[in-house]
C-alpha cells in the first residue's frame, strides 16, 4: 500500500462522510436521520480504493476485520444511548469509544487474528 | 431525555427536507471532513502496519458522531442527540449487513460494493420502519431510561 493510495483513501473517505452526513442532516425524523450516522461512508471509499489499487482479494480481509469493528459500533451506540443522558453528548459519545474498543478490539484477539 | 419531544418527533413523516443544509456551517461540514479523512488514515496504516484485518476493524469505527451528536445536542437538545444516537443503533446493524455482503468483492468488487450498499440501506431501513410501526422504540426508550435512572 503506497503513501498516495493511503492518502487518497483519507480524502475519499473525508468526503463521504460529509456527504452522507449532508444526506442525515436533512433526514426526518431524528431517529431515521441517526440511520445515517452509521453509515458505511469511510469502508465504501477504502474498499473501493483497495480493490482498484491491489486487487478484489486483497479487501476481503478489510471485510473480515469490518465485521468485528461492526459488532463494536453497536455496542458504541448503546452505551452511548445510556451515557449521553447522563453526561451530555460530548462526554457520553467520547467515553462510549470504550465499549467499540472492548468489543470490536475483544472479537479481534479472540477470533480475528 | 424529554418522552413527549420523542414522542412528537417520532410521529414526523419519514423523508428528507433538503432545504435544510442551507443551515449546515462549513466549519461542521470541515470537522466531519477532518475525522472521516483521520480514521480512513488510521485503517489505511493500520492495515499496512498490522494486518488487513487489524485495519478493517475502523472500517466501523464511530469517528463522526460524537462531533455529530455534540453539535446537534447544541443546536436542538438532548432528546434530538438521544434520538439521533438511538437510530445509529439500527443503522449500525445494518453496517453488519455491509460488511458481510462487501466480504462477496472478490467475486465482483463493483457488484459487491453496490450490494452491500443495498443491505445497509435494507437492513437499517427496514429495522427502522420495524421498530416504528411496533412500537419497539417506545419499549427500548423505556427500557434505556430504566438503566439510565
Amino acid at each position: 500500500m503506497t503513501i498516495s493510495s493511503v492518502l487518497l483513501k483519507a480524502v475519499v473517505g473525508g468526503l463521504a462522510v460529509v456527504a452522507f452526513s449532508l444526506v442525515g442532516h436533512a433526514g426526518r425524523p431524528k431517529r431515521f436521520a441517526g440511520l445515517f450516522s452509521a453509515a458505511p461512508s469511510v469502508a465504501v471509499a477504502s474498499l473501493a480504493i483497495t480493490a482498484v489499487v491491489k486487487g478484489a482479494d486483497a479487501t476481503v480481509p478489510y471485510a473480515q476485520g469490518m465485521v468485528f469493528g461492526t459488532a463494536g459500533m453497536v455496542a458504541y451506540c448503546l452505551v452511548s444511548l445510556y451515557l449521553i443522558q447522563r453526561l451530555h453528548a460530548l462526554i457520553g459519545s467520547i467515553l462510549a469509544w470504550l465499549a467499540w474498543l472492548l468489543v470490536a478490539g475483544g472479537l479481534y484477539l479472540a477470533l480475528g487474528r | 431525555m424529554d418522552g413527549r419531544q420523542l414522542l412528537e418527533d417520532d410521529r414526523e413523516r419519514v423523508g428528507f427536507d433538503w432545504s435544510t443544509l442551507g443551515s449546515v456551517k462549513p466549519a461542521e461540514l470541515g470537522i466531519r471532513f477532518a475525522f472521516g479523512a483521520a480514521i480512513a488514515l488510521v485503517a489505511g496504516v493500520a492495515g499496512a502496519v498490522a494486518g488487513p484485518r487489524f485495519g478493517g476493524l475502523f472500517l466501523a469505527f464511530p469517528a463522526v458522531l460524537p462531533a455529530t451528536l455534540t453539535l446537534i445536542e447544541k443546536k436542538e437538545g438532548m432528546t434530538k442527540a438521544w434520538a439521533d444516537a438511538s437510530g445509529g443503533v439500527l443503522g449500525a446493524l445494518g453496517l453488519g449487513a455491509f460488511a458481510f455482503t462487501a466480504m462477496l468483492l472478490r467475486w465482483n468488487p463493483v457488484g459487491a460494493l453496490l450490494l452491500a450498499l443495498v443491505a445497509w440501506a435494507a437492513v437499517s431501513a427496514g429495522l427502522y420502519f420495524l421498530f416504528r410501526v411496533t412500537g419497539l422504540f417506545l419499549r427500548q426508550d423505556r427500557l434505556v431510561s430504566k438503566a439510565g435512572s
